[in-house]
């Protein structure tokens, strides 16, 4: 919507504004950056969708471990594939500074969440962990370490004993590290 | 835990199930109020009908007919039931029909996990299909926004989540129209939803609210509205302001991709203090040194006194007879269009900078503690903290790269540690007590004796300068002795202490920071306070105006700190890259020591701040060194550093630095400003006080002139009851005493309250065990009977409704939670995928065949289950076919036999899927509605109260969750 404009529209832009955390600057400027990764087609197209591949081209995602897990989370359309500029908004201002803990750590936790199935666990985690500490073979903790390590998440996290992790537990975690706020942020 | 369950928050039957009593649902219904049971029936009427219409309704839906799509929609949501909690929210008033298509589909394939958890009354947090809902809840719950209890929840049929998501959704909205417009603007916006469905919140509570303002609009209304627009938008072009002004965001983006936060902080931490200086300066500036030239009572410089460069390094000389330095303001009153006493300014100025500085340090120091100490605790391990502190601004490739290998690196420390801090022998703890003993007797002593040595040094050098105006070039070269030896002090010990540092054996690394940075702290004050001594003590008595040489001795420090900074990164970050890259490879490429670097700055700021009354237009040096020192530190980072191997706790270390700018620097040198102003007298020639005995009778004097006008006598009043008075103090200290005992009590007590909740919610995990089990070997031993009990119960629940007097069964329960499985797994299957023919019929004949004891039916309906399941999931992702095995399997608290868990859980799937098939058949219509509820009231009653125990526990947790 509007991104085919070459500008947005006054009232679009305030409502960009009254919807995300983002300031009316950061929206314009998602929204060049947006326009240019539309191809020609895409442009005439009344709700653009830029396919994941070209939002993945972005400097800012490109070498974030978790690229495809934050383009389907953020993505609303029906293959989950490829960001609408609200979803790129939504993106962005879940990102920003301003968003709020409960927001971030929503996010996260979806980001996490690999199997989309609303709890963290073992199998998540050990994705979680390799998705750190990189995915090829000899960069990959050991079975055993994994397996120390998601049981020490877990006494850390799992409050319920219920072995996985869910949302509340994780925002209890969360709140409790500091420097996720800080460090849960991209910016264009 | 579980936010599919929250909107019965305040649900009572968590306290009837906790007794785990039978449920009964006539003795439950009029209990509760369910608000579905009253909409039941027009459901099942309208649904025989609405499949037809669905789509042409989503197509213009309207808020007022929200309700009748939702309905409708029940026909096709056993197909795609997944985008059932999408819908409400999707149904856009504005929004074509093809927009909302997609939405649905979208969510097909993980409401299938959802709804596959939820079979077993797991119940997660679902992020897909049922995520907004859930998160709405929550947002609302946070907005206390839940005054009815609502156990829709406990029958879990897809009319009921359906309801529950049009209800919460309504909740929701009429909360938001009654909150005020910047708190509904907060609250949309925190909404954890795409934005779609934000806009369409938003869009539906502005209908409301302009419908309503149509009816009564009233002026004041009207105005407060624009009222409150006009300052929202002067807020945001506030906002917008501030970021166009912010300074190096370029480069600090550049700094933080590549860096990461630790690192960032130095230079963010760096900027805030340079912001400090520049509105230092601007005060300065604008009310004591602007007047001096407005009304040209600059100071006469001698003749024989000319510019000759070294004054740049010195400050002496020809500086000392500029606005630079106290002895240059005169005390007069100017005379002009407004009488402006210059004493009075000089005070007041640097009282109101030192009072806003303070007050901002205290803030942010406040705020940050709030953040990251108050919340943080020490006694969950690493592990997650280390995970959650990935670094998403980390933009560059291989600063990426590393970090993931110093994150393993950590992640295995972590648990290394975990094992290690077990095994320490006395004699081993002996030892390292000895050691850091050691270390800090030596580090303690070093920083003592620099300061004894410096001490001496400065009462030789002071021996050496005679009180006269015209110095020698060498003379004024010599003065650079001392500010040099400091620099140099400052520059060396450090490093010896690091050198401890790696001699030391610390258990952990954050203690190993925090005794370095104790170490350093004590060094740098006591360097500062034994020159602070002398000045007060020494240059104070002997110079005729004592305040102007402090100000240079400032002076001095300033610059000569300044090119030792320099050094320092050149020393600290080039020459140990050089050494590191070509000479010893072993060391490695340097990190940026964000911890050194830091208490520099705010050495550099503590000399700032003492000066500040010595000579008011100090700032500006300080201005710009920050600047130069911001580009050096930034191609110097660039150049020679690598990203900080220990990713964590930077915002600990943000708080702490914060911490030290207010505790030793902040409030040393207020106390050295405070004391000079009070106990010291002016010099007798020089500076605006001259003639007084001391600073502060400059506000005396006023006061006695106040006192003669009568309209001020207000400030007399206050001078004399409040800022004299010792009984003022005293009453502020007992009250702040006796609110600080409160706090404290109330932590105290909320900290039990929370060891009692944590306590609770594991208690509850363990009823959730023992609960799931039970249902487990219930479904096991009967599930033939299950599978010809369910179909005609299917029925008639609906039919029934809230006015149902019968037993709850057991599988009426049953065939809720495997409806809701069964739902998800749909989701999968295409709504065009033909059914088999032959396993239609034999699905068919399940109704028929119930009556029969036979037992055959569930192994053979087990394996058609199993192969329709296989011919339709055909879906990428890992939801699962048969939702319920997998749960099974995975829930298995005991490894079971594995063959007797297959049969099962395939005998499970053939029941789902009649259960699927039977429901099809009865909403289409045909026959079966005549099927009497016959077996209902003969099953026992047990795994329904069970499910509702389980969801009971649920809504507890949800309770604690959001008082935590």
């Amino acid at each position: 919507m509007g991104a085919t404009a070459s500008h947005l529209g006054k009232d679009l832009l305030s409502e960009y504004q009254e919807l995300t955390f983002l300031t009316k600057q950061e929206i314009l400027l998602a929204h060049k950056r947006f326009s240019e990764l539309l191809s020609k087609e895409d442009r005439a197209h009344p709700n653009p969708r830029v396919p994941t591949e070209a939002i993945l081209t972005l400097p800012e995602l490109k070498s974030n471990p978790f690229r495809a897990r934050i383009c389907r989370v953020f993505s609303t359309s029906e293959s989950k594939d490829g960001l609408s500029f609200e979803d790129f908004l939504d993106l962005l201002s879940a990102f920003s500074d301003s968003a709020t803990l409960e927001i971030k750590s929503h996010y996260a936790f979806r980001i996490f969440d690999f199997d989309e199935d609303g709890t963290l666990d073992e199998s998540d985690l050990e994705k979680l962990v390799n998705c750190l500490t990189g995915e090829t073979d000899d960069t990959r903790l050991s079975p055993e370490e994994m397996k120390q390590l998601i049981s020490n998440i877990l006494e850390e996290s799992d409050i319920d004993k219920d072995g996985t992790v869910n949302l509340s537990e994780f925002q209890h975690v969360i709140s409790r590290s500091p420097d996720f706020v800080s460090s849960f942020k991209i910016v264009l | 835990m579980t936010h599919y369950s929250n909107g019965s928050f305040y649900n009572p039957a968590y306290h009837d199930s906790e007794t785990l009593e039978l449920d009964r649902r006539s003795a439950r219904m009029p209990h509760h109020s369910n608000p579905y049971a009253q909409e039941e029936p027009p459901w099942q009427a309208g649904r025989t009908t609405a499949f037809s219409t669905v789509m042409g309704q989503r197509g213009h839906a309207d808020h007022g007919s929200r309700m009748d799509p939702w309905e409708g929609r029940q026909e096709d949501s056993r197909r795609g039931q997944g985008s059932l909690p999408m819908g409400p929210l999707s149904t856009h008033p504005q929004s074509p029909p093809w927009q909302q298509t997609p939405h649905r589909s979208s969510f097909q394939i993980d409401s299938t996990a959802y709804h596959d958890a939820s079979t077993l009354s797991r119940f997660p947090t679902t992020f897909s299909a049922n995520m907004t809902m859930g998160l709405r809840g929550m947002t609302m719950r946070r907005m206390s926004m839940f005054a009815n209890g609502d156990p829709s929840h406990l029958s879990i049929t897809e009319v009921a989540i359906q309801n529950e998501l049009e209800h919460e959704e309504q909740n929701l909205v009429k909360d938001l129209i009654a909150c005020s417009t910047k708190d509904r603007i907060h609250g949309i916006r925190k909404l954890p939803m795409s934005y779609e469905e934000k806009k369409h919140i938003r869009s539906q509570v502005l209908a409301f609210k302009s419908s309503k303002k149509s009816r009564h609009l009233s002026c004041f209304a009207d105005c407060s509205e624009n009222v409150s627009l006009s300052f929202r938008r002067c807020g945001s072009s506030m906002a917008l302001a501030r970021q166009t002004l912010a300074l190096w965001q370029g480069t600090m983006k550049e700094i933080g991709g590549r860096f990461g936060t630790s690192v960032l902080s130095y230079f963010l931490f760096l900027k805030s203090l340079l912001m400090l200086n520049i509105f230092s300066f601007l005060v300065n500036f604008a009310f004591i040194t602007i007047p001096m030239f407005a009304y040209n009572h600059l100071p006469q410089i001698p003749a024989n006194v000319t510019f000759r460069g070294l004054e740049l390094l010195t400050g002496a000389g020809y500086f000392n007879y500029t606005v630079m330095y106290y002895g240059a303001y005169s005390p007069e009153t100017i005379m002009g269009l407004l009488d402006y006493n210059m004493q009075l300014a000089y005070f007041f100025t640097i009282a109101a900078y030192m009072g806003l500085c303070g007050a901002s340090i205290i803030y942010s120091m406040a705020s940050s503690f709030k953040m990251n100490y108050v919340l943080s605790d020490p006694m969950a391990g690493g592990s997650w903290q280390l995970l959650c502190s990935w670094d998403f601004s980390v933009t560059n490739e291989k600063a990426v790269r590393q970090r993931k290998n110093n994150l393993r690196i950590q992640l295995k420390e972590t648990m290394s540690e975990k094992i290690q801090r077990k095994g320490l022998t006395p004699a081993e703890k002996m030892k390292h007590f000895g050691i850091h003993l050691g270390a800090w007797f030596i580090s303690t002593s070093l920083a003592f004796g620099c300061g004894s040595a410096i001490y001496f040094l400065s009462q030789y050098e002071q021996q050496q300068t005679a009180d006269k105006d015209d110095w020698s070039l060498q003379h004024e070269a010599e003065t650079l002795l001392v500010p040099f030896v400091v620099s140099l002090v400052n520059l060396v010990v450090p490093l010896f202490y690091s050198l401890f540092n790696k001699f030391e054996l610390y258990s952990n690394q954050r203690r190993q920071i925090y005794a370095l940075i104790v170490r350093n702290v004590i060094l740098k004050m006591s360097i500062l306070g034994i020159l602070c001594y002398f000045w007060m003590n020494e240059v104070a008595n002997k110079f005729s105006c004592w305040e102007s040489m402090v100000g240079q001795a400032l002076y001095r420090l300033v610059i000569v700190d300044f090119f030792f900074m320099m050094l320092g990164s050149f020393f600290g970050e080039f020459l140990s890259n050089v050494i590191g890259t070509r000479l010893i490879p072993r060391l490695g490429v340097p990190e940026f020591d964000v911890a050194r670097n830091v208490l520099d700055l705010i050495y550099a700021q503590t000399l700032a701040w003492i000066g500040i009354y010595f000579s008011p237009l100090l700032p500006v040096i300080q201005i710009f060194k920050f600047l130069v020192l911001f580009y050096l530190k930034k191609v110097s980072l660039m150049q020679n550093c690598q990203p900080p191997l220990r990713v964590g706790r930077a915002a600990q270390m943000k708080t702490i630095f914060i911490a030290l700018l207010f505790f030793p620097s902040f409030v040393g040198s207020l106390s050295l400003v405070a004391y000079t102003s009070w106990s010291l007298t002016p010099s007798k020639h020089c500076g605006p006080f001259q003639g007084l005995n001391n600073t502060f009778s400059v506000v005396e004097l006023w006061i006695t002139d106040l006192e003669g006008i009568s309209a001020s006598t207000w400030v007399v009043w206050i001078y004399h009851k409040v800022v004299r008075s010792e009984i003022f103090y005293f009453l502020v200290t007992i009250i702040i005493l006796f609110i600080t005992f409160i706090f404290w009590q109330v932590t105290q007590g909320r900290k039990l309250l929370i060891i009692l909740l944590r306590q609770q919610i594991v208690n509850e995990g363990k009823d959730k065990t023992f609960l799931l089990e039970k249902l487990q070997t219930l479904q096991k031993s009967q599930p033939t009977q299950q599978s010809r009990s369910r179909i005609p119960k299917q029925q008639t629940k609906r039919r029934s409704g809230g006015s149902s007097t019968g037993v709850r069964s057991n599988s009426n329960a049953m065939v809720q939670t495997f409806l809701a499985g069964e739902q998800g797994s749909r989701g999968n299957y295409s709504r065009d995928v033909p059914v088999p023919s032959d396993i239609s019929t034999s699905f068919q004949r399940i109704p028929i065949a119930s009556d029969r004891q036979s037992s055959s039916d569930a192994p053979i309906l087990a394996m058609q289950g199993r192969q329709r399941a296989e011919v339709h999931n055909y879906s990428t992702s890992s939801t699962l076919a048969n939702p319920l095995v997998q749960v099974m399997q995975a829930r298995q608290e005991h490894d079971r036999p594995s063959d007797g868990m297959d049969d099962g859980s395939s005998s499970m799937s053939g029941i789902m899927m009649q259960v699927m098939e039977a429901r099809k058949r009865a909403d289409e219509g045909d026959g079966m509605q005549a099927r009497p509820p016959a077996t209902e009231s003969s099953v026992p009653t047990t795994s329904s109260a069970l499910i509702q125990a389980m969801l009971a526990r649920q809504q507890a947790q949800n309770e604690y969750d959001d008082g935590y």
